[in-house]
């Protein structure tokens, strides 16, 4: 593979509370290439959204990265500076949020949004800003008079495609999404979705796709990673999770689905709820929720090792990974 | 199935539905208090829930699902039409314990458990109250008891009722608001979209338990959703709304194997799975419109690639093909042409 785009390396990230600092992400690494659509799955307070604030540098105090690098560009995006961040966020990478309806500007046109981000980064002439904006919104698919409207004048599926349009203004190299898609219906989701793949296809861009739909992620996706409690339960192509996954946590969250095809089977899900990441569970985090729980899970903290071409935090597989090598 | 056949003042037999809405129809009026425009959120539905029976209500937001069931549950009046409960018209509930009686019948589960639990009493406040209220035959300690019963049937342990409503997870809560509904012993539970706020290893649970409420339990459920996959996982029964219109309604397998109106096949062709790739995707990216002030005609043919010059005339009513009611004119043409082909003139 070429080069990767962006290289995360041992990120940790930790929320500092009164009594205990509670580790959000935990010893993650990825990387993503350039035109890559990469898939984020997990269930809510698993940190993948802490994650994706880690990596665009968004996050906040009582959050803060404790360890690890974000490589962007060749630059480690956790020591820049905030003036070398804002002239490189919109124009190298841009975030679309996961309720639009919050994310724009009540109180703005549309078009008047676009126009600030675009003179933030020197965009120069109204004509240029009309053009350009005009442009993006053809892109999605929304009729450019829409420049005029505000955002309660759209409906769900076009703010979030404004959002879109908006994160396309510079054509960024990197576009991260928090489940865009997940406080729209079923109809409107797929057409976003549609829509953005061929953004994609055709401009380029790598995408970081943040979701816990699992669906979702196995028709738009290259590759996949699974988190659970912080950390990566599993990550590989798409085909292949689909295909074989391999942690009990994967399996379990496919088995979570129920089909509007083929045979009506029952389904089990996944008992128990995710735990507290201030009181992480000792060896591997799933272990209490796991089917295939072994005595060893109990103590022992699992590594990722590596499966033919996935990457799996599983005990199950240590010994597997072992003979490999 | 066959439309009620019984006249409006029959009383309950064995054919008779659990509920029965005729001609439901509500409308919201826009703006101030002289104005003329109103929103038509549910329009002429007829539905019908038996005992034991699952029915999914499903649509799009905006489609008027969730309407249907604050007038089932009696929060809104309707504008028109009747709602039959074991044969009894609701508006002919005007006294104190009737209205009690009904809603010791039926009752509602919200969408939001994180809103809906009241945040400073312990969980089991809201459950013993609906014991007091609804079967104040219960002594205090059977009260206790009972509570305990319910959160048992609801998959939480009995201790979760001394708990605060922010001690628990979401999956939990959603468990006592069914713990709650069910603490009225319920005949009919409302479920407005029960589940979807909940992570997706929860849901199965949550709607594995609604199953097992109607085979253990004997209760009728109406589960609103718009996810498809999970009202064919638990349902019996399917509705499919649209712009306040009833537009399909049958068997859940009749309904999802061979969709007839042209917005069930729309919305079954959005679904995603897990294990098809590249799958053929509706170029569709519409929303159910706004139905203020409508005029006569199928509120889905803007979107509809069947439509046809009658469809912006007439509205379609639901007309039964096989199993199911359909309320599209094309749907329905073919339909008699296929069983009938020597009738085309």
């Amino acid at each position: 593979m070429a080069d990767p785009l962006l290289e995360v390396d041992d990120l940790a990230v930790e929320y500092l509370t009164g009594n205990a600092n509670v580790r959000a992400v935990n010893g993650v690494s990825f990387t993503v290439g350039p035109g890559e659509f990469l898939g984020i799955v997990g269930e809510s307070g698993c940190g993948k959204s802490t994650l994706l604030f880690a990596v665009a540098q968004l996050l906040s105090p009582p959050g803060e990265v404790v360890g690890g690098k974000v490589m962007f560009h060749g630059r480690n995006m956790v020591r820049l500076s905030r003036g070398e961040l804002q002239s490189m966020r919109w124009r190298d990478y841009s975030i679309v949020m996961q309720s639009a309806m919050n994310a724009l500007n009540p109180m703005k046109s549309i078009g008047a949004q676009f126009k600030d981000t675009l003179q933030a980064h020197g965009a120069t002439s109204n004509d240029d800003v009309r053009q350009r904006s005009t442009e993006v919104m053809n892109l999605v698919g929304i009729d450019p008079a829409h420049l005029h409207s505000y955002p309660h004048q759209l409906s769900g599926g076009m703010r979030q495609r404004a959002m879109i349009a908006m994160a396309l203004l510079f054509t960024p190299q990197l576009v991260i999404m928090d489940e865009p898609t997940s406080a729209l219906d079923v109809v409107a989701q797929q057409s976003l979705m549609t829509k953005i793949k061929d953004l994609q296809r055709s401009l380029g861009f790598a995408v970081i796709f943040v979701t816990h739909d699992m669906s979702v992620v196995s028709r738009y996706s290259d590759r996949v990673l699974v988190m659970y409690a912080g950390e990566i339960a599993e990550a590989a192509r798409t085909a292949e999770v689909f295909e074989r996954p391999l942690h009990p946590y994967t399996r379990g969250l496919m088995n979570a689905f129920p089909s509007v095809r083929g045979p009506r089977r029952d389904l089990v899900g996944i008992p128990g709820s995710p735990p507290d990441l201030a009181r992480p569970p000792s060896g591997c985090r799933f272990h209490p929720r796991c089917p295939d729980v072994m005595p060893a899970c109990l103590s022992n903290e699992p590594d990722l090792y590596r499966v033919g071409d996935t990457d799996v935090r599983c005990l199950l597989y240590a010994e597997q990974a072992k003979e490999a090598v | 199935m066959a439309q009620p056949r019984d006249s409006p003042d029959s009383t309950a037999s064995s054919a008779e539905p659990l509920l029965r809405a005729v001609d439901l129809t509500r409308h919201f009026r826009l703006g101030g208090l002289f104005s003329k425009h109103s929103l038509h959120a549910v329009d002429d539905l007829n539905l019908n829930i038996r005992e034991r029976e699952i029915v999914a209500l499903v649509g799009e937001s905006g489609s008027g699902k969730s309407t249907v069931a604050r007038l089932l549950a009696r929060i809104y009046k309707p504008t028109r039409g009747e709602i039959y409960y074991r044969g009894r018209s609701l508006r002919s509930l005007r006294s104190r314990k009737d209205q009690l009686w009904y809603r010791g019948e039926v009752a509602l589960v919200l969408q939001d458990p994180f809103s809906s639990l009241h945040p400073v009493f312990h969980v089991s406040h809201g459950v013993t109250r609906n014991l007091a209220l609804h079967r104040a035959e219960l002594k205090r300690n059977e009260r206790r008891r009972e509570a305990e019963r319910v959160c048992e049937t609801v998959g939480l342990s009995p201790k979760m009722l001394s708990r605060f409503p922010y001690e628990m997870s979401g999956g939990e809560r959603q468990r006592i608001g069914f713990a709650q509904a069910l603490a009225v012993a319920p005949k009919l539970i409302l479920a407005d979209e029960p589940v979807s706020m909940l992570d997706v290893s929860i849901r199965i649970g949550i709607l594995n338990m609604m199953a097992g409420l109607r085979d253990r339990e004997g209760v009728s459920l109406l589960y609103i959703t718009h996810d498809l996959a999970s009202a064919r996982y638990v349902a019996d029964r399917v509705v499919v709304m649209y712009a306040g219109h009833l537009v399909e309604e049958g068997p859940t397998e009749t309904v999802l194997s061979s969709p007839k109106h042209p917005y069930t096949q729309l919305l079954l062709s959005a679904v995603a799975e897990p294990s098809e790739k590249d799958a053929e995707i509706a170029a569709d990216s519409g929303e159910p419109p706004r139905v203020i002030d409508p005029t006569e005609g199928c509120r889905f043919r803007w979107r509809c690639p069947h439509a046809i010059e009658k469809c912006a005339q007439v509205t379609p009513r639901p007309t039964p093909i096989g199993e199911a009611q359909v309320a599209c004119h094309v749907a329905v043409a073919e339909a008699q042409r296929a069983s009938n082909p020597a009738s085309i003139s």
